[in-house]
C-alpha cells in the first residue's frame, strides 16, 4: 500500500474530503471543556471547510470546461487496481457547495444539543466528509465506500438523538439503505469486472465502455434500485417519513438537503453517464414513475397529521420533478433537474429547520392540536410562510425556475410523442394544484387562528438571532436562484451537454 | 420624448423597495422599524406617485403618437431555449398602469387612517406595495412567462392580504380558498402557455400572434389542440377575474381589510383576467369557439353575480358579488370582440367600485365603534340603517358610486355599460335580454345596499324608539324572523326575504337550522346593546377622518368625469374620443365599418331604454326597502297595496321570493357543491393514499421485518445448543438427499 503522485497540483480535493473527519476525530482528544467548546470548534471547522471549498472552486476550477478538473489519482490497493481518485466537474460542484452550506447551517442549528455533544459533532463532521467524498469521487468503488461511510453517522444520529420511535425508524432507515447498497455493490462489481481481467473502476474508462443490452439493463436496474431507495422513488419511500418524523431537525436538514440529492446525483452520474442505452430504454418509465410520485406524495401529504411527515412527503413529491427531468433526456430537462436538486436542497432543509424549531417551542407534533402560534412567534411565521411559498413554486424563488425548466424539458423533448407528453405535463401540473393545498393548510393549521393563544401560561419565544440567521441565510440563495438562475445553470450547463451528447451519438449510430 | 420609454422599467419596480425594506426591518430591527410607522406610509405613497407620473407621461405620448415600445433583457439563456425579461408599453399597458397607480395611491392614503390602530400597520403597507409592484409588473410584461410570474405574485399578495388578520379562522380559510382556486386557474394558464409555446415556439406576444395567425391561415395546426390550449389559457383569466365556475373565492376574500377589497378585489387584481384576455385577444379572435365560450362565461357570470348579490347581508359581500357581475360584463364585451368597450367598462367600474368599497370601509369603520370589531356585526347591514345623519360625506359619495354603478347618466358607468348593452344587441338577442335584465337587477341590489345602510334609523339603537327589547327583533326580522306578529304584514313587504317560520318550513327542511343560526348571530349584538343600555351610554357612528374622506372625494371626481374619455362628442368631424384614439392600434370587431360614429338618435334611444330599466330597478328597491318605520303612512300604503292583491297570489309571490332568497343566501349552492365534491374528494383521496401508504407499502416492509423476526426466533429455538436437535436436522437432511438421489437413480 503506497501512494503515487500523478498530479503536480496541490491535492485540494483530498484535503477537502479528509479535513472534516480528521478534524472531527480530534474532538475526542480535546480537553473536555464542555459543550460550548465543542460547538464552537465544530462550527469553525465547518466554516473553514466551506471557505476552503469556495476558494478552491473560485481559483482552481474553470466553469467553462466540461471536463473533470482538480483530478487526483493515487493508487491505493494495487492488485485490485483500486485508486483514490477524485475530481469534480460541473455536475458535482453544485451539490458539493450545497453540502458545505447546509452542513454548516445544520451544525449551527444543532446548537441546543447537549447530550453527548462530542459524539454528535463528530458524526456531523464524518457525514460531511462522506457526502463530499461521494460527490467528488471518480472511482466506482470509492464512490460506493463513501456512499456507505455516510450511512453510519446518519444511523447513529437517528438512533441516539431522535424522537420516541427513533429505534424503529433508525432500523428501518439502515435496512432500507443497506438493502439498496447491496444492489449498488452488485452493480459496481458487475460493471467493474466486466470485459477484462483487470477490474476497471475508473469513471472515464467506464463511460466509454459498452455492454450487451440485457446486461446493461440488469446493471441499470441494480443501480436504479440503490438510488431509488435514496432519492426516494415510490414505492421505496416509506423510510423517509419515519426517519424525518423522528430525527432531530439538524439531522433532518442534512437528510432532506443533501442525502436525498445523492440518489438523484447517482442517477445522473452512473445511470445516465455510464449506461446511456439502458437509460434511454428506461426513460419513459422514469417519466411515468416521476409523475406518479408527484401526485401520489402530494395527495398523501394532506392525510398526515404529523407536521414533519407532511413536509417529508412534500419533499418526496418534489423529488418527482428531478426524476422527470432526468427521464426527459433533454438538455433543458436535465438542467432543470440539477437546479431542482440545489433549490430543493435549500428549501427542504429550511422547512425541516422551521418545523423542528417550532416543535421545540410548542412541543406538539400533530397539526390538529396546533393553531394560532403566529401571534407569539411572528418571525417563525414569516419565515415559514416564505419557505412554504418557495416550496409551492412561487415565481421569484428557486423552486419555480427549476420546475418551469423541467416543464420545458418535457415539451421540448424529441423522444416522446405528442399524446404522452401532453398527458405527463397535464398530470404534473395537477401537482401544482395539490402542493398549495397541503402546504397552505399546514401553515393555516399551525399559525392561523387563535387556539394556542389562549393557553394559560404559555411562554413561546420567537426566533433568536442564531435561528434567524440560519433561516435568512437559506432564504437568500433561494431568492437568488429564483431571480438569477443563470448563475447556477452556468455551472452545470456544459457538463450536461457532454452527458447528453452521448445519447445523441448513440441514436445517430443506431 | 423617446427616452422616457427607456425608463419605463421603473414603473413596476418603483414600489419594490418598501416591502423589501420593511420586511428586512421587521425581521432584524422590529422595534426601530415600528417606530417609523408613518414614514413608511409616506414612502410608499411617494414611490407609487413616481410610477403614476411616469405612466401618465407615457400615456399622453401614447395618445399623441400611438406607438408600441418594447425592451427586453435575457434572463435564462440555454442552448435550447431562452427566456427574456422585458417590458411592453402599449395603450393597454398605460391604461392599466394609470388605473393601478391612481387607485393604489388613493387606497394607500385611505388605509393610513383605516389601519392606523392595527398592529400590522407596517406589514399592511409592505404587502400593499408588493402588490403594486407585481400588478404593475403584470401589466407591463412583454411575454407570457413574465405574465405567469407576476400573475402568481399577484395571487400571493392577495393571499397574504386576505389572510391579513390571521387570527380569524374565517380569514384563514378564505385566504387558502382564494389561493387554491387561483392555483386552479394558474394550472390552466401554465399549461396553456406551454401549449402555445409548443405550437409556435415563442412566448413573445407579437411573435406569437404573427406565427399563430400564419399557422391558422395555412391550416397547419391541430384545431382541437389549439382550442384545448386556448381554453386552458382562458381558465387562468376565469379564476383571477372570478368568472363563473371559479368565482367562489371572491366573496370570501372580503375577509381582508376593506382597502384591500377596494384595491385588489374590485379595481385591479380581478381585472387582471380581463387584461389577459384583452392582451391575447388577437390570439383568441381567430378561434371563434373560444370567443363564444368567453361571452358565454361572461353572461353566466353577469347573471349569477347579480342574483347572488340580491340577499347578502354583509355589505362587502354584496359589493363583491356585484363586482363579479360587472366583471362578467367586461368578459362578455371581450367575447363579443368589442375590446374598447370592455376596457372602458374596466376603467369606469374600477373607479366606481373602489369608491363604493372605500365608502363601505368608512361605514364599517364608523360602525365598529358602535357594535364592536367583529366583521359579523360591523359589516352587517342588519345593524346599519339611517347612517345618513352620522356620516353625510360618506353617504353622498356612496350614493354617487351606487348611481354610477346603476348606470344613471352623467356618471361614469353609464357610458360604458350602455355601450356594452348596445353591442350585445348586435351580438345575440338572448344575451342582450339577459344583460339588460341584469342591468335592472344591478340597480335593484345596489339600491338595496344603499337603502339598508343609509336610510331609515340606526337599527342597533332601535329600542330607542319603543323601549322594548322585542322590537330589536323586529328590526332584525328583515333577515328571517317575524317574531312580532303585529307588524307582520309590513315586514313581509319590507323584506323580499324570509317570512313566517311556519311558512318557511314548508319549503326546505334545512331552514329551521338556519333560523337557529340567525338567532345566534343576532343575539350577540342584542346582548351587546343590552350592555350598552344598562350603562345608558349610546355611542353613535361618526364620520371618518379627513385622510379617509379625501380619497373618497377624489374617487368621486373620477367617477363623475372618467366617463368622458369614452364619449364621442362631435361625430361629424370624425374626431374620435380619447379612448378610441388611445386604442387605435387595437382591434374592434363589431364596429369595423361603422367608423365609431354613433348616431345620436340610436344612442338616445338605447340610453333611455337602459336608464329606464335602471330606474325601474331602483324603484322596486325603494318600494321594498324604504324603511317603514320612518314614515307610518308608507306602511299603510304598502299594506293597502298588498291587501288588494289576492291571497293565493301573495303566497306564490312569497314562494318565489323564498326561492330567490335561498338561492342567493346559499350562494347558488355552488360553494356547498364544491365543498362536498372537491374538498371532500381530496380529503378522501388523501385518506385513501395515506391508508395505502401506511398499510400496503409500509405493510410489506414491516411484514418482512416481522417475518424475519419470527424466522430468527424459530432458528434460535431450533439452534438452542442441543446436540440431539442438530443431529436430527443433519440426519433428516441427509435422508432427504438420499431419498431424492434414490428416486433419480431409479428413474434414469
Amino acid at each position: 500500500m503506497y501512494l503515487v503522485f500523478t498530479t503536480n497540483y496541490f491535492p485540494w480535493l483530498t484535503i477537502i474530503v479528509v479535513f472534516p473527519i480528521f478534524a472531527g476525530s480530534l474532538i475526542f482528544f480535546l480537553p473536555h471543556r464542555g459543550n460550548r467548546a465543542t460547538r464552537w470548534y465544530t462550527i469553525c471547522i465547518c466554516i473553514l471547510e466551506l471557505l476552503l471549498t469556495t476558494y478552491t472552486f473560485c481559483y482552481h476550477f474553470q466553469s467553462d470546461d466540461p471536463l473533470i478538473q482538480l483530478v487526483e489519482d493515487y493508487k491505493w490497493i494495487k492488485f485490485f487496481d483500486f485508486h483514490w481518485r477524485l475530481g469534480i466537474d460541473g455536475l458535482s460542484i453544485g451539490p458539493i457547495l450545497l453540502t458545505g452550506f447546509i452542513t454548516t447551517l445544520a451544525t449551527l442549528a444543532a446548537w441546543p444539543i447537549t447530550r453527548d455533544s462530542r459524539l454528535f459533532h463528530f458524526l456531523m463532521l464524518a457525514m460531511y466528509s462522506g457526502q463530499i467524498g461521494s460527490f467528488s469521487s471518480r472511482d466506482l468503488l470509492l464512490f460506493f465506500i463513501m456512499w456507505e461511510l455516510e450511512l453510519i453517522p446518519v444511523y447513529l444520529l437517528l438512533s441516539m438523538w431522535g424522537g420516541k420511535k427513533r429505534l424503529y425508524s433508525a432500523t428501518k432507515f439502515i435496512l432500507y439503505t443497506a438493502g439498496g447498497s447491496i444492489f449498488l455493490l452488485m452493480g459496481v462489481l458487475g460493471v467493474g469486472l466486466y470485459s477484462s481481467n483487470e477490474p476497471t473502476l475508473n469513471f472515464e474508462t467506464l463511460a466509454n465502455q459498452s455492454y450487451p443490452v440485457t446486461l446493461e439493463i440488469l446493471f441499470y436496474i441494480g443501480f436504479f434500485i440503490a438510488f431509488a431507495v435514496k432519492s426516494p422513488i415510490i414505492p421505496l419511500h416509506t423510510w423517509l417519513p419515519d426517519t424525518h418524523g423522528e430525527a432531530h431537525y439538524s439531522t433532518c436538514m442534512l437528510l432532506a438537503g443533501i442525502l436525498l440529492k445523492m440518489g438523484a446525483y447517482g442517477l445522473v452520474r452512473i445511470n445516465m453517464e455510464l449506461l446511456p442505452h439502458a437509460h434511454s430504454i428506461f426513460s419513459p418509465w422514469l417519466m411515468i414513475v416521476g409523475t406518479m410520485q408527484i401526485i401520489y406524495a402530494a395527495s398523501t401529504s394532506p392525510g398526515q397529521r404529523n407536521l414533519k411527515k407532511r413536509i417529508a412527503y412534500s419533499s418526496v413529491s418534489h423529488m418527482g420533478f428531478i426524476i422527470i427531468g432526468i427521464g426527459s433526456i433533454t438538455d433543458t430537462g436535465l438542467n432543470g433537474a440539477i437546479l431542482q436538486i440545489i433549490s430543493h436542497g435549500f428549501i427542504g432543509a429550511a422547512l425541516f429547520f422551521l418545523a423542528g424549531t417550532s416543535y421545540d417551542r410548542i412541543r406538539l407534533v400533530y397539526l390538529d392540536e396546533m393553531g394560532g402560534i403566529a401571534i407569539p412567534m411572528p418571525k417563525i411565521f414569516t419565515m415559514f410562510s416564505s419557505f412554504s411559498m418557495a416550496s409551492l413554486a412561487l415565481p421569484g424563488m428557486g423552486g419555480f425556475v427549476a420546475e418551469l425548466v423541467v416543464f420545458f424539458g418535457i415539451i421540448t423533448s424529441q423522444k416522446f410523442l405528442l399524446m404522452p407528453k401532453i398527458l405527463i405535463t397535464f398530470v404534473m401540473a395537477i401537482g401544482i394544484i395539490l402542493t398549495p393545498i397541503y402546504l397552505l393548510s399546514m401553515s393555516r393549521q399551525m399559525f392561523y387562528g387563535y387556539k394556542l393563544f389562549n393557553v394559560p401560561n404559555y411562554s413561546f419565544l420567537d426566533f433568536g438571532p442564531r435561528e434567524l440567521f440560519v433561516s435568512i441565510s437559506i432564504f437568500l440563495p433561494v431568492v437568488g436562484i429564483g431571480i438569477y438562475p443563470d448563475f447556477f445553470l452556468s455551472l452545470s450547463v456544459d457538463k450536461v451537454e457532454v452527458i447528453l451528447s452521448n445519447f445523441f451519438i448513440d441514436s445517430f449510430h443506431e | 420624448m423617446e427616452h422616457t420609454y427607456q425608463y419605463a422599467w421603473i414603473i413596476p419596480f418603483a414600489p419594490l423597495p418598501v416591502p423589501v425594506l420593511i420586511g428586512a426591518g421587521l425581521l432584524l430591527f422590529p422595534r426601530a422599524t415600528k417606530k417609523l410607522r408613518r414614514m413608511w406610509a409616506f414612502q410608499s405613497v411617494l414611490l407609487l406617485s413616481i410610477a403614476m407620473i411616469l405612466s401618465i407621461d407615457m400615456s399622453i405620448q401614447q395618445i399623441n403618437s400611438s406607438s408600441i415600445h418594447q425592451y427586453v433583457w435575457s434572463w435564462i439563456i440555454n442552448n435550447d431555449f431562452s427566456l427574456e425579461f422585458g417590458y411592453l408599453i402599449d395603450p393597454l399597458t398605460s391604461i392599466m398602469s394609470i388605473l393601478i397607480t391612481t387607485v393604489g395611491i388613493m387606497v394607500l392614503i385611505y388605509s393610513d387612517n383605516y389601519m392606523s390602530h392595527d398592529q400590522g400597520y407596517l406589514r399592511f403597507f409592505a404587502y400593499m406595495s408588493f402588490f403594486s409592484t407585481s400588478m404593475l409588473g403584470l401589466v407591463t410584461s412583454s411575454n407570457l412567462i413574465q405574465i405567469y410570474i407576476f400573475w402568481e405574485l399577484v395571487g400571493m399578495s392577495s393571499y397574504l392580504l386576505i389572510g391579513f388578520w390571521f387570527t380569524r379562522p374565517l380569514a384563514a380559510n378564505a385566504c387558502q380558498k382564494a389561493f387554491v382556486t387561483n392555483r386552479v386557474g394558474d394550472f390552466g394558464l401554465l399549461l396553456g402557455i406551454l401549449g402555445f409555446y409548443w405550437i409556435t415556439g415563442s412566448f413573445e406576444f407579437r411573435d406569437l400572434f404573427e406565427i399563430f395567425n400564419n399557422l391558422i391561415y395555412n391550416n397547419e395546426v391541430n384545431v382541437l389542440f389549439v382550442i384545448l390550449c386556448a381554453v386552458l389559457l382562458f381558465a387562468g383569466a376565469v379564476a383571477k377575474s372570478a368568472q363563473f365556475p371559479l368565482h367562489v373565492w371572491l366573496p370570501d376574500a372580503m375577509e381582508g381589510p376593506t382597502p384591500i377589497s377596494a384595491l385588489i378585489h374590485a379595481a385591479t387584481m380581478v381585472a387582471a383576467g380581463i387584461f389577459l384576455v384583452a392582451r391575447l385577444l388577437p390570439l383568441f379572435i381567430v378561434i371563434p369557439y373560444i370567443m363564444n365560450l368567453i361571452s358565454l362565461i361572461g353572461i353566466i357570470t353577469v347573471f349569477l353575480g347579480a342574483t347572488l348579490a340580491l340577499a347578502q347581508k354583509d355589505i362587502k359581500r354584496g359589493l363583491a358579488y356585484s363586482t363579479m357581475s360587472q366583471l362578467g360584463y367586461m368578459m362578455l364585451a371581450l367575447g363579443m370582440g368589442s375590446y374598447r368597450t370592455a376596457l372602458f367598462h374596466l376603467i369606469t367600474h374600477a373607479y366606481s367600485k373602489a369608491l363604493l368599497f372605500l365608502g363601505s370601509g368608512s361605514v364599517i369603520h364608523s360602525m365598529e365603534t358602535v357594535v364592536g370589531y367583529s366583521p359579523d356585526k360591523s359589516q352587517n347591514m342588519v345593524l346599519m340603517g339611517g347612517l345618513t345623519k352620522y356620516v353625510p360625506i360618506t353617504k353622498t359619495s356612496f350614493l354617487l358610486g351606487t348611481l354610477s354603478l346603476c348606470g344613471i347618466p352623467p356618471l361614469a358607468c353609464f357610458w360604458s355599460k350602455d355601450e356594452i348593452l348596445n353591442d350585445s344587441w348586435l351580438y345575440s338577442p338572448i344575451f342582450a335580454i339577459i344583460a339588460w335584465f341584469t342591468a335592472g337587477l344591478t340597480a335593484f341590489y345596489m339600491f338595496r345596499i344603499y337603502l339598508l345602510t343609509f336610510e331609515g334609523h340606526l337599527n342597533v339603537h332601535f329600542q330607542d324608539y319603543s323601549g322594548k327589547k322585542s322590537t330589536l327583533f323586529y328590526s332584525i326580522s328583515i333577515w328571517g324572523k317575524a317574531y312580532s306578529k303585529t307588524i307582520n304584514k309590513s315586514v313581509r313587504l319590507l323584506t323580499l326575504l324570509r317570512m313566517n317560520s311556519n311558512e318557511m318550513t314548508s319549503f326546505f327542511s334545512k331552514k329551521t337550522y338556519r333560523i337557529d343560526e340567525n338567532v345566534r348571530n343576532i343575539i350577540r349584538p342584542f346582548i351587546t346593546i343590552n350592555h350598552f343600555g344598562n350603562k345608558n351610554t349610546y355611542s353613535y357612528p361618526y364620520e371618518s377622518d379627513n385622510t379617509m374622506l379625501f380619497p373618497l372625494l377624489v374617487l368621486v371626481l373620477f367617477t363623475l368625469f372618467v366617463g368622458s374619455i369614452g364619449i364621442s362628442f362631435n361625430h361629424e368631424r370624425m374626431a374620435l374620443d380619447i379612448l378610441t384614439k388611445w386604442l387605435i392600434p387595437s382591434i374592434n370587431l363589431l364596429h369595423q365599418n361603422s367608423n365609431n360614429s354613433l348616431d345620436w338618435y340610436e344612442f338616445l334611444k338605447d340610453a333611455i331604454f337602459s336608464v329606464s330599466i335602471a330606474y325601474f330597478g331602483i324603484f322596486i328597491a325603494l318600494f321594498l326597502y324604504k324603511p317603514v318605520y320612518s314614515s307610518l303612512q308608507n306602511v299603510d300604503l304598502i299594506n293597502l297595496f298588498f291587501k288588494s292583491k289576492v291571497g293565493s297570489n301573495r303566497i306564490l309571490w312569497d314562494k318565489i321570493i323564498n326561492v330567490i332568497y335561498d338561492w342567493s343566501y346559499n350562494r347558488g349552492y355552488i360553494d356547498a357543491f364544491y365543498t362536498t365534491s372537491l374538498t371532500g374528494g381530496i380529503r378522501g383521496l388523501a385518506e385513501l393514499t395515506h391508508f395505502f401508504d401506511r398499510r400496503v407499502i409500509d405493510g410489506i416492509t414491516n411484514g418482512v421485518g416481522v417475518m424475519s423476526f419470527f424466522v430468527g426466533e424459530g432458528i434460535k429455538y431450533v439452534g438452542g445448543g442441543r446436540i440431539s436437535s442438530y443431529l436430527f436436522l443433519y440426519l433428516s437432511y441427509v435422508s432427504i438427499f438420499l431419498l431424492i438421489y434414490y428416486f433419480f437413480y431409479i428413474t434414469f
